[in-house]
């Protein structure tokens, strides 16, 4: 919980500055910073730039976001703790006004005639702001909060359980449904991923992961981009211990009927089959038929059209020969591949959904001056060997031992990427 | 009305050697077993023992510990921070009781309703959903709270009609926190004459086991239980069980 103490989170009105809450680090920001961070911000605007953010040279970083005109959020990373990019704070800022939206619903956020009244509103939102502000420097192998991708497991033999959740869904009254394990996406209806934007497929997710201790639940829920202001429900129901299994609905059908007609229903035939899936969970989020080479330390692979990645963080190296070094922490490992995934993306592959998120700015005039999109690049570091390569359809972003030679990294990563999609389709 | 403790079923049943096949299978590694919604405990089919299956809907204001008592009931980790429960979230809690007159053993499947207070003011249907074929309601104050205490019988005369046919049982928490406490012995003993409701005092850390618990879980079966008899006789079925839905769900 290192985060907890060196990120904190601000939350306060954009046109007054009033402090409306702050998250995060134990200890808090003296009142007389947050108003400076707020005034100089104002100050900008009140010259026609806008600030977005700074840096100091311990590493400490300030992000600033003003969110429909009435909110404002300030991220601020201590330097000390783990490193956290640019990119990765103001994805946090975007995600918590999601949420924000999420819980509250667009009207509550932007309408400011009582701001008492909002604090207390705003206290709702808690509970999924400090699973995000703990997501970044998350050691489970969640990275989407960050690369705005669900996060999902593959399964090897998924066609019975896709059948399922489509009537489950169906039966519902719904079109959107979703399977997931352990807090990753399993399986999802045809609509889940194409109508619903990515980032509230990612909230989506965190939310139901926050519920994880509930038999079932009714959650209104306002999505910030399909309907930012009229609540639909969220009903999720935990068919085995962490395993989930969700649908987005209208007035019905009611929680305790969807609960006590349609789940046995539907889902009593597949407790096998959803035990399996928690055993694969167990070892990899790939299926047992991919094997990756040994000197893979991490790997992240998006699916760009369907906005799905996934990310295998091995526990132990099989065949590994005796005189190879030992695996880096699961956790160092994330860490760096947050890190290469944001280098990536910021210096080469720059791809249109990050300069959507305004996040690019200082390191931005390199990339400006190519007339080409780079498909490929690596990084040599005293820790490991990274490779990033993208197509039109996928994103690889893999972490490899330094005994690999450099010249072979990009044979492992074309052959590391092939062999993923060829076994799961994904 | 409530029914005296231990009048219908075997109370301090899981002190008895006799109960320990049974709640070996709501235990795990020394805690409590998590189930999912297509699991229950598993007994050998010779034993014959049914499930029966009860909703139960618990009320009260905004950080007097709903959702700590749900986990707390369910063994579950207790949330150490309030964090508003803005939806409604239910959790299934089994408990194997013995009848004493037969000697009969069933296994109460709770389903525990628990919704935040701010979620039923800003969603009409909320509450309606809480009530939905509802058997049992738990009115809960803080013993660190006298608002709550006070706005009791409130609470209950908005939540129930005269005509619903629920148990109620009233639960006060942060009983641990006596030093604090707000309401005394003789209020709650003046409360239970007024309104002839039991009032169970929870509390404390939840790694107390069973016996922190018990006599709620065997209050809420007992009186369930009872009511279900009472509107058996009164179509005269023989037996409750036949009544509720039993094992339509898979073993574990
Ligand atoms: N000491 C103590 N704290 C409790 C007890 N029950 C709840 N709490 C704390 O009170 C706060 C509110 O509890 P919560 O269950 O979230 O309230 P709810 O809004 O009614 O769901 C939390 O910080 C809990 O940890 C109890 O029996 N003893
Ligand atoms: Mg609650």
């Amino acid at each position: 919980m290192l985060q907890a103490e060196t990120l904190q989170l601000l939350c306060l009105t954009s046109t007054s500055g009033v402090p409306l809450f702050s998250r995060g680090s134990a200890k808090q920001l003296p009142f007389s910073i947050i108003g400076s961070l707020n005034g100089v911000h104002m100050f900008g605007a009140g010259h026609g730039a806008q600030l977005m953010s700074c840096e100091t040279d311990r590493g400490s970083r300030v992000v600033w976001g003003v969110f429909q005109e009435s909110l404002m959020l300030i991220a601020v990373s201590c330097g000390g703790g783990p490193a956290i990019s640019e990119l990765q704070l103001s994805r946090l800022l975007e995600n918590v006004w999601n949420c924000m939206v999420l819980v509250l619903g667009q009207d509550e956020l932007a309408n400011m005639r009582n701001v008492e009244r909002l604090k207390r509103e705003l206290r709702s939102c808690y509970r999924l702001i400090d699973l995000l502000l703990e997501r970044v420097s998350d050691e489970q192998g969640f990275m989407g909060d960050l690369t705005q991708c669900a996060d999902c497991l593959l399964l090897s033999n998924s066609g019975l359980l896709q059948e399922a959740l489509d009537s489950f869904t169906q039966a519902a009254e719904s079109e959107f449904g979703c399977l997931l394990v352990h807090g990753r996406v399993a399986q999802a209806t045809e609509k889940w991923w194409s109508r619903l934007s990515s980032q509230e497929v990612v909230v989506l997710s965190v939310l139901v992961h926050s519920l994880s201790g509930a038999s079932s639940c009714d959650y209104p829920v306002f999505l910030p981009q399909g309907s930012p202001t009229v609540a639909i429900r969220l009903l999720s129901f935990q068919l085995l211990p962490g395993v989930h299994v969700c649908v987005l609905c209208g007035p019905k059908p009611s929680l305790y009927k969807a609960e006590n007609e349609l789940i046995g229903r539907f889902w009593s035939t597949f407790v096998e089959n959803l035990r399996s899936c928690l055993e694969q969970a167990k070892h990899s989020t790939l299926p047992p038929s991919v094997s990756l080479r040994w000197d893979i330390q991490a790997l992240l692979l998006i699916n760009r059209e369907s906005r799905r990645a996934v990310t295998v963080c091995p526990r132990v190296r099989s065949g590994a020969p005796s005189e190879a070094t030992p695996l880096l922490s699961s956790g160092r490992r994330l860490e760096l591949l947050r890190l290469f995934y944001t280098f990536a993306m910021t210096r080469y592959f720059n791809p249109q959904e990050a300069s959507v998120s305004s996040a690019l700015t200082t390191s931005e005039d390199f990339s400006q001056g190519f007339t080409h999109v780079p498909v490929q690049c690596y990084l040599v570091t005293d820790e490991c060997k990274c490779y990033g390569l993208q197509s039109s359809q996928h994103q690889l972003f893999l972490l490899m031992d330094l005994s690999v030679p450099t010249f072979a990294l990009r044979t492992v990563a074309t052959q590391t990427l092939s062999a993923i999609t060829a076994a799961t389709g994904f | 009305m409530s029914v005296p403790p231990g009048s219908i079923i075997v109370s301090d049943w899981h002190r008895f050697p006799d109960s320990r096949e049974f709640f070996s299978r709501i235990l795990h590694n020394k805690k409590r077993r998590k189930f999912g919604l297509l699991e229950a405990p598993m007994m050998p089919p010779h034993m014959n023992v049914d499930i029966v299956r009860y909703k139960v809907f618990i009320s009260g204001k905004t950080g007097v510990g709903k959702s700590a008592l749900a986990a707390r009931l369910a063994g579950l980790d207790f949330p150490k921070m309030h964090y508003e429960t803005t939806g409604i979230e239910t959790t299934v809690v089994f408990w194997p009781v013995r009848l004493k007159e037969s000697g009969r053993v069933l296994f109460f499947r709770f389903e525990l309703w628990d919704c935040g207070e701010s979620a039923i003011r800003r969603f009409d249907h909320m509450l309606p959903s809480c009530k939905e074929q509802v058997d049992a309601i738990l009115f809960l104050f803080s013993f660190t709270d006298r608002g709550s205490f006070d706005d009791l019988s409130n609470q209950i005369t908005r939540i129930t009609e005269s005509s619903d046919r629920v148990v109620k049982l009233v639960v006060g928490t942060k009983f641990d926190l006596f030093m604090h406490t707000d309401v005394t012995e003789s209020d709650v003993t003046h409360f239970q004459e007024v309104w002839g409701l039991p009032i169970f005092r929870v509390g404390g850390d939840v790694s107390a086991g069973l016996g922190e618990i018990a006599p709620l879980l065997n209050a809420l079966a007992e009186n369930l239980w009872h009511q279900d008899c009472m509107a058996a006789s009164s179509v005269s079925i023989s037996t409750p069980a036949a009544l509720r839905e039993t094992d339509s769900e898979i073993i574990v």
